[in-house]
């Protein structure tokens, strides 16, 4: 984090140097946790945090585009969860058929909602959200052919992002610390190490299909027991290989999405993958509201049992773009269900508010099987963000 | 001799019952010539970038509104190539829509979420559903390729001083959030005035106007100003072009899911 809060500054500096025509933007995001139980291991109950991510976007010539984007956030209870980030510091240089994209960046691979199988691309931001869907920016090449046959993105990964963990005040954590001070990597290059990945992409009229590969340190690593530190996990990044599949085929309104994956290098080879469907009724009861539902299952081979999720999402189609998702979370086998709520609406242009609420529920406390949800059955919160958009 | 007034009947026959069904055709089809006439106005454009804004209008007349770039390629062989790229409100910017349309079969889109870096593939035959919250739905947004409707010629019309005919066309797209639809096209320049739109229950649900058209390339009409007013709400939404150009020197390149991507 210090190295890139240095870089951060120095790009700041040499921006406000270099005087260009950009169009500057950002945002301002207030956020406070409330949790309805102590903490399992004495945590407090209310978390707040601030972030401040400005951007600056730019088309420097017809077939130059710079884009630059940080994320810093503090927060008031937890010093893991402070971050300095830059999520994209790249140019693109565009050709005919064909981009080369370098620098730092995010780089989305999937079709599921409700779980990302293949998307490896990006480090994860556990600390951020529940859900994982927050990504670390991520040095790389990457060189995108456009072909009669599909797109081909070929990437070369410059060094490597650490996971960020929740720390010891933190909540939503597992109730041993992650020494994230002392990771530990299979490769002798540690964490400077030059990972590849490829993606085919393609549709044909309804069907979209990709298949993709990516060699390199894992960004999900194995949690070891400390050999430095007693009473902690440490964090193991092997070298992987990881092949995955999309596919995505539309039936009318209903999308059938399907994502696997086949990993080694992490103990034994598996397979892991969700699958469901996604279907949406326009305008129901002669409203003009929307109802979504999503239905994905799941499997993962180094699990006994998977949940499956059942998700609805309300689009009002109002001037607000209200919103309402909500997702239930179901594990047959431990008895556990995971309930979330999510709302969100505009208030005036610059404006958004959201609320999101997470409730574990656990039907049979002690049925023998290893929980899920056992490290969160506290942590039941109801969330509120505020976010200021400033720029044109 | 026999055997060729034998052949001279069957012609003759077959030539009454050819002019027949012809003048019966072009009779039934009146309304299609013109549509097809008021389509040719679809056509030449070559590729257009334009920016503009939409205006929802409450039933108190409270104003919100929001701003896109549009940009489009004429694909004569197939349906055009489209992205529309949202400006503003602040939390949709960069937010980017794709679209191939097709003269027969479904339209493909492509949502861009800048946010999340995610584009998704959407089922375009979710189109009666409202266009960023406004009285216009994502159908009536997307190119009315011809071949998409049953015409029938109604009436002549004049509408606001325009000699107009009127048209009565059912969307074949059982997606269609329509049952028919009725369009005034001027009888001098062969231009959509208005369109009434009936909902599923065949209930008069919104009217559709054009105005402010302007020519460009010395042939392509352009309106500058249309409005669809919501008689079930009392709302309506103004969708203004503020600026358009024509042929660019747009290709294919630019309508990829890459340029979707960098789109903003």
């Amino acid at each position: 984090m210090q190295s890139n809060a240095k870089y951060l500054a120095l790009f700041l500096i040499s921006f406000f140097l270099l005087p260009i025509k950009a169009e500057f933007i950002g945002e301002i995001s207030l956020d406070n946790r409330h949790f309805f139980n102590d903490g399992a291991l004495g945590q407090d109950n209310n978390h707040s945090s601030i972030s401040f991510s400005p951007e600056i976007f730019e088309n420097l010539e017809d077939d130059r585009i710079f884009h630059f984007k940080a994320k810093l956030r503090n927060d008031n209870k937890d010093t893991e969860r402070n971050l300095v980030d830059i999520q994209e510091l790249y140019f693109i240089e565009i050709g005919e058929s064909k981009e080369i994209k370098y620098g730092m960046s995010k780089e989305f691979w999937g079709v599921t909602e409700t779980s990302h199988r293949v998307d490896i691309i990006n480090q994860t931001d556990t600390t951020e959200s529940f859900d994982g869907e927050d990504k670390l920016g991520q040095p790389m090449v990457k060189v995108s052919l456009e072909k009669n046959w599909g797109n081909i993105d070929l990437y070369a990964l410059l060094g490597f992002r650490e996971r960020t963990y929740s720390g010891d005040k933190g909540r939503l954590r597992l109730p041993v610390l992650i020494d994230t001070d002392n990771p530990i990597y299979e490769s002798s290059a540690k964490n400077k190490r030059t990972d590849f990945a490829i993606r085919w992409s393609h549709y044909f009229d309804e069907f979209e299909v990709a298949l993709s590969h990516f060699s390199g340190t894992s960004r999900e690593p194995r949690l070891m027991p400390s050999a430095k530190k007693l009473n902690h996990l440490t964090p193991y990044y092997e070298k992987i290989n990881q092949t995955g599949l999309e596919a995505l085929y539309l039936i009318g309104g209903l999308a059938l999405k399907l994502e696997a994956i086949r990993r080694s290098g992490q103990g034994d080879t598996f397979s892991a993958a969700t699958a469901g469907f996604e279907y949406t009724q326009v305008g129901i009861a002669d409203s003009r509201i929307d109802l979504g539902w999503i239905l994905e299952a799941n499997h993962d081979d180094r699990l006994s049992n998977s949940p499956f999720v059942v998700g609805t999402r309300l689009t009002f189609n109002d001037s607000y773009d209200s919103q309402i998702l909500s997702g239930m979370f179901i594990n047959e086998k431990t008895e556990e269900i995971g309930m979330l709520i999510e709302a969100s609406r505009r208030i005036a242009s610059c404006c958004m508010i959201s609320l999101e609420a997470m409730y574990f529920d656990d039907a049979n406390e002690d049925n023998g099987e290893i929980k899920l949800f056992g490290p969160f059955k506290e942590d039941d919160f109801m969330r509120i963000e505020f976010i200021y958009y400033f720029g044109e | 001799m026999n055997y060729t007034n034998q052949t001279m009947k069957i012609v003759s026959y077959f030539a009454l019952f050819l002019s027949l069904t012809l003048s019966s055709s072009l009779f039934a089809n009146r309304g299609l010539e013109i549509a097809l006439l008021s389509d040719k106005n679809n056509e030449g454009y070559g590729d257009s970038s334009s920016t503009m804004t939409m205006e929802l209008i409450s039933k108190k007349g409270d104003v919100v509104t929001r701003e896109l770039r549009f940009k489009r390629l004429e694909v004569p062989e197939d349906g055009d190539k489209s992205i529309a790229v949202f400006e503003s409100p602040r939390d949709v910017k960069g937010v980017a829509i794709l679209s191939y349309a097709h003269k027969q079969e479904a339209d493909d889109q492509w949502l861009y979420l800048p946010a999340l870096k995610r584009v998704k593939r959407i089922a375009s035959k979710n189109k009666s559903g409202p266009f960023l919250g406004s009285e216009f739905s994502f159908e009536d947004f997307s190119f009315q390729e011809v071949e998409k409707y049953e015409y029938e010629y109604i009436k002549d019309e004049s509408y606001l001083g325009k000699d107009c005919f009127v048209i009565k066309r059912i969307p074949l797209d059982p997606y269609s959030g329509y049952t028919k639809q009725l369009a005034w096209i001027d009888k001098e320049n062969y231009l959509l005035q208005k369109i009434h739109h009936f909902d599923r229950k065949s209930f008069h649900l919104k009217t559709q106007t054009f105005g402010e058209y302007k020519q460009y390339l010395g042939f392509f009409w352009q309106p500058h100003r249309i409005e669809m007013q919501n008689h079930q709400n009392g709302k309506s939404s103004v969708l203004k072009f503020e600026e358009v150009f024509f042929k660019q020197g747009l290709t294919a390149n630019d309508f990829s899911q890459n340029s979707l991507k960098r789109s903003r």
